[in-house]
């Protein structure tokens, strides 16, 4: 027994390795175990309310890009881009318009900032049904306010053009305050001195916002935009709550094109090699964003 | 490498059946073997007795307006014997239901002791196992179920096992203000032919063009409200290869093409799928601002209480034949239940189905009585005399036909509904929508 | 003389042109603010009015009466108890769970030394790359096949370690300097004693920033609870509203007067914590924001 015992390095070595052992099991069997099960039921035939499967080979694949899911992959990955775009210009844009809004450093302001931010922490399922009540077509207020306008009642989830758009609504309300958030800190780090030298040149409000703020700005836009970007592709919640995916699938984005095959349809196989687009979708976009924001990153530095 | 959750699920289930005695016949691969098992025990109803207190699930799909009658019905077979505690859950609509029974029986936890189901979900259960044979109960406790409707008792079993029975029936019916019908002097129509002129004559413009009041509405959020005009005029949703629709076909193409036209010219509207769809649709009908409405009969009690007129039935236009479907739900029990759980089941599955409850429901809602020594004697004529509307259900009865039995009948279903939705409220070419539409259903039924 | 007067009459202007643009701007963030509010005032009137009073043409801006008992019947009726007992139990153990992997995974890729350390935590952040919307087909059959759907367990398993926490913490611990351990090492510490004695308090406002983002994360959560707990047993709050607005508020009764006070319900816990913990949770997400 005594030839076996280790070396103290080694004994501590090990003591360290144990210390990541629990994590590393854990991501092993939820995180890199299932991607590889992904790729085996992608070649089975697997359906939830049958007894058994067998594999198919590629007919999933086949069926998936030249078959009848093509269109809707084509679709969730249409809507979904949609839904990114609409969330980033929210965040991005909205977030910097209400920076500027509420950029004074007085207490009232503070307090306002406060309530601003505070639906990021209201669950996206009560912001939900607060919505679904709020753009309700007969009772809701938004089309009463709007008949005061004189504009006939919206069918908002009903209606291909404005359902993507109430979902938007809902996210923008929570997303908005956030950005805001972000953008004002960064701002408080921008020196004065560079807007003190500006003015001496006669520089106005507008030619002051466009020569300094927004390129000093540009690391946390960046930032923003990153995560922003991949956290609006796997949008469910609001969808599934809003509109389920309806009317006839306009809303369906990649994360529910999943949900329906898997858990409406019991199409394991399907919904399964719909997952694994999904995985390399959203590799390439990660990969492709950490290139540009290390590129960016060294150039401003 | 097969040892996917499928054979797991499979041997589990077997193994299961076996133990307790042979109760899982279900016709997929894994439970021939429970079935051969059965043969070989003769039914002995000690078997299929409760012994011991046990409190079960129900789950069911009735709104809120029918919690009444729910709680009544619980309440009266609670109190009726000591050993058998039920409790009734309310799941959410029939696909709802579906999603959260499929999903149960796949984990094999959580399961209620019974359910109901909508008509058209028997084939898929059945084929899936996931369904109790009842025939050995029904043998055990020499349940009389010829009683029952043959038509319904036919919409209950798949692959000739009783795998469910029929609990709470409808048909599709076109309600009818009758006030305004007689005022206006229109007659309804008989066939699909005749629908032209009726659309005409029934709608009410405003200057401007708008409409005032629709002639009728047809649901779209269920396909099963304009099914029949497919069938009744030849058109086969699946094909006898089982394999193929023939929803592409130039009949299907046809009668889509007069529904958008009749959309488009105001004299209807299209409901879309969404979760308001049918409360607009009845608020149309009760404020007058429709004629008339195609819905289920099970809500005729509904209808009759929020209107101020009278509500006239009329059996659907017909082309061909003049058939009409079987709707509602029946009851099942999920054969991955312990054997004490489905005993308990099974006898509160005979108190649900049977006579007195079945007239319960069929007085205070709209379903329909399922029993031949209600509908074939005195006590129908009395039945009718208080409910005179229900006429031409009576008339109809050997029309009513058992839904469609397909595997792949849900999906079907969605794509159907959907496109329809898309085609008429988006526009389109109806020929092409109805194309692709076609193809995709095929792709849909010849992989299940 | 008459070139101080236009000084000073410039300087007034410029003044006067100043406090415009302040009284404008307290204008427009008030007026913004109250859009932004209003969901919330709007989710809040509604919970307490009358159903006669939702279904009014003319909407109240003011309940008329109040009608607290819609919170009981939402109690009652939705089962709101019983899902608060899921979510709490739930949120604690993925808490406890996170903690303790993250805490000691940190340390062993920020303090510890073993062979191919900047690999695993390569793995380990690779992880981040692969969201449970991917890989849930998997997670939900193999737990299915445990029984442990519409458990706690099933709930908790799958997120019990967070590659984010893991990756805050590693990035806190590594600025604390070397010599804090060494000296913890003589006077006889072990791992477990450093860790909580020395590196968990000298990052007390990280780790309790984490802890507040992993506590509402888990308090919102939406997805794998929807996928793994179907039936009523272990239905959170999040989904449970949802099945309110479903089954309730849906085709026949418009009952959304109770479902915005099970809205309310939902929420309050985690706005208390907002309010309290504001200076963290505003920085908190910041921070966050790199999930």
């Amino acid at each position: 027994m005594k030839e076996r015992r280790m070396n103290p390095r080694k004994a501590s070595a090990l003591k360290d390795f144990i210390c990541v052992v629990p994590a590393l099991i854990l991501i092993a069997i939820f995180t890199y175990y299932p991607i590889l099960e992904l790729f085996r039921i992608s070649f089975t035939d697997w359906n939830l309310l049958n007894d058994t499967y067998k594999y198919v080979g590629v007919k999933n694949w086949k069926w998936l890009f030249a078959g009848s899911g093509t269109k809707y992959l084509w679709n969730s990955l249409r809507v979904t881009i949609l839904y990114s775009i609409g969330e980033l210009s929210v965040t991005l844009i909205g977030g910097m318009i209400f920076a500027l809004i509420f950029n004074r450093m007085t207490r009232g302001f503070a307090a306002m900032r406060a309530v601003v931010f505070m639906p990021k922490y209201v669950a996206m399922s009560s912001a939900a049904v607060v919505f679904l009540w709020i753009l309700n077509t007969d009772t809701g207020i938004l089309n009463y306010i709007l008949s005061i306008a004189g504009i006939n009642a919206v069918d908002w989830l009903g209606n291909r053009h404005t359902a993507l758009l109430s979902v938007l609504m809902v996210t923008g309300w929570r997303c908005i305050g956030y950005g805001m958030m972000v953008y004002l800190s960064a701002m408080m780090g921008i020196s004065t001195d560079y807007y003190e030298a500006a003015a001496l040149d006669g520089a106005n409000a507008v030619q002051k916002f466009f020569k300094i703020t927004l390129p000093m700005l540009s690391p946390t836009t960046l930032f923003l935009f990153v995560t922003t970007f991949l956290s609006s592709m796997k949008v469910f919640q609001s969808v599934d709550i809003l509109t389920q995916g309806g009317p006839y699938r306009s809303t369906e984005v990649f994360v529910y094109n999943i949900y329906r095959y898997a858990m409406v349809d019991f199409r394991m196989d399907r919904a399964s090699t719909v997952a694994i687009f999904f995985f390399f979708l959203l590799l390439i976009i990660t990969v492709a964003t950490m290139k540009i924001s290390s590129n960016k990153v060294t150039y401003d530095s | 490498m097969r040892k996917g959750m499928a054979l797991v699920l499979a041997s589990a289930m077997a193994a299961g059946a076996l133990t307790g005695c042979g109760g899982g016949g279900s016709t997929g691969k894994a439970a021939n073997v429970t079935t051969a098992a059965q043969e070989t025990e003769a039914v002995d109803p000690a078997m299929y007795e409760v012994t011991e207190p046990i409190t079960i699930k129900w789950w069911h799909a009735l709104e809120d307006q029918y919690s009444g009658i729910v709680e009544q019905v619980v309440n009266d077979f609670n109190s009726s014997q000591d050993l058998i505690t039920v409790e009734a859950e309310y799941i959410g609509s029939y696909s709802k239901l579906n999603e959260a029974l499929v999903a149960a029986h796949a984990a094999g936890t959580g399961l209620p002791a019974i359910t109901v189901a909508n008509t058209p979900y028997v084939a898929e259960y059945g084929a899936g196992g996931l369904t109790e044979n009842l025939d050995p109960y029904i043998e055990a406790s020499g349940y009389d179920v010829s009683d029952f409707g043959n038509g319904m008792l036919e919409a209950a079993k798949y692959d000739g096992s009783q795998v469910s029975l029929p609990f709470l029936i409808s048909t599709q019916i076109l309600y009818y203000n009758k006030d305004k019908v007689d005022e206006l002097g229109i007659t309804l129509p008989e066939t699909w032919d005749e629908m032209d002129a009726f659309m005409e004559a029934g709608t009410k413009k405003a200057a401007d063009g708008t409409t005032e009041m629709y002639a009728t509405i047809i649901p779209g959020w269920d396909q099963w409200y304009f099914e029949t005009f497919y069938l009744n005029q030849g058109v086969k949703i699946i094909n006898d290869d089982q394999v193929t629709t023939d929803l592409g076909g130039e009949k299907a193409v046809e009668i889509a093409a007069k529904i958008k036209e009749w959309c488009d010219n105001g004299y209807t509207y299209w409901t879309g799928t969404a979760d308001d769809a049918s409360s607009n649709m009845r608020q149309n009908f009760i404020s007058g601002k429709a004629l008339s409405v195609v819905h289920t009969t099970s809500l005729y009690n509904n209808y009759v209480d929020q209107v101020d007129f009278e509500v006239g039935m009329h059996w659907l236009p017909g082309a061909e034949t003049k058939n009409q479907e079987i709707g509602g739900c029946v009851v099942l029990i999920p054969s991955k239940n312990d054997q004490a759980t489905k005993n308990a089941a099974w006898q509160f599955m005979q108190y649900l189905v049977g006579k007195d409850v079945n007239m319960t429901w069929a007085e205070g809602t709209g379903y329909m009585p399922t029993r031949k020594s209600v509908l074939e004697t005195e006590e129908g004529k009395a039945f009718l005399e208080k409910k005179p509307a229900f006429q031409p259900i009576f008339d109809n009865l050997d029309l009513i036909n058992p839904r469609i039995q397909h595997k792949g009948w849900s999906q079907l279903a969605t794509i159907w509904k959907n496109s329809m939705a898309e085609l008429i409220m988006e526009g389109g070419d109806v020929q092409e929508s109805m194309t692709v539409m076609a193809e995709e259903i095929d792709d849909v039924l010849g992989d299940v | 003389m008459s070139k101080e007067m236009n000084q000073n009459k410039r300087n007034e202007a410029a003044k006067r042109r100043r406090k415009i643009k302040t009284a404008a701007q307290c204008i427009l963030a008030a007026i913004v603010m109250i859009i932004v509010v209003f969901p919330i005032y709007w989710m809040l009137v509604s919970s307490v009015k009358s159903q006669e009073e939702i279904l009014l043409a003319v909407p109240t801006l003011w309940p008329r009466e109040f009608h607290f008992e819609n919170y009981i019947n939402v109690l009652n009726r939705g089962n709101f108890a019983k899902y608060y007992y899921n979510t709490i139990v739930m949120t604690a153990g993925i808490l406890v769970s996170q903690v303790i992997t993250g805490v000691f995974a940190a340390y062993g890729f920020s303090k510890g030394k073993f062979k191919g350390q900047n690999l695993i935590f390569l793995i380990v952040l690779g992880a981040l790359m692969i969201p449970i919307q991917v890989t849930f087909i998997p997670i939900y059959i193999m737990m299915a096949n445990w029984g442990m759907s519409d458990t706690f367990a099933g709930l908790i398993l799958p997120v019990a370690v967070s590659p984010y926490f893991i990756f805050m913490l590693r990035q806190n611990f590594m600025a604390i300097d070397d010599s804090y351990i060494e000296a913890a090492r003589i006077d006889g510490l072990g791992r477990v004693g450093i860790i909580t004695k020395i590196l968990a308090p000298m990052c007390k406002s990280a780790l309790f920033t984490v802890i507040l983002v992993t506590f509402t994360d888990g308090w919102n959560s939406y997805f794998w609870p929807k996928i793994i707990a179907m039936g009523e047993k272990r239905r959170v709050l999040t989904i449970g509203l949802a099945y309110l607005q479903n089954t309730f508020a849906g085709q026949e009764t418009m009952n959304n007067h109770e479902v915005m006070a099970g809205a309310v319900l939902a929420v309050v816990p985690v706005i208390i914590l907002f309010f309290i913990f504001q200076k963290y949770m505003l920085t908190g997400y910041s921070k966050a924001a790199m999930k």
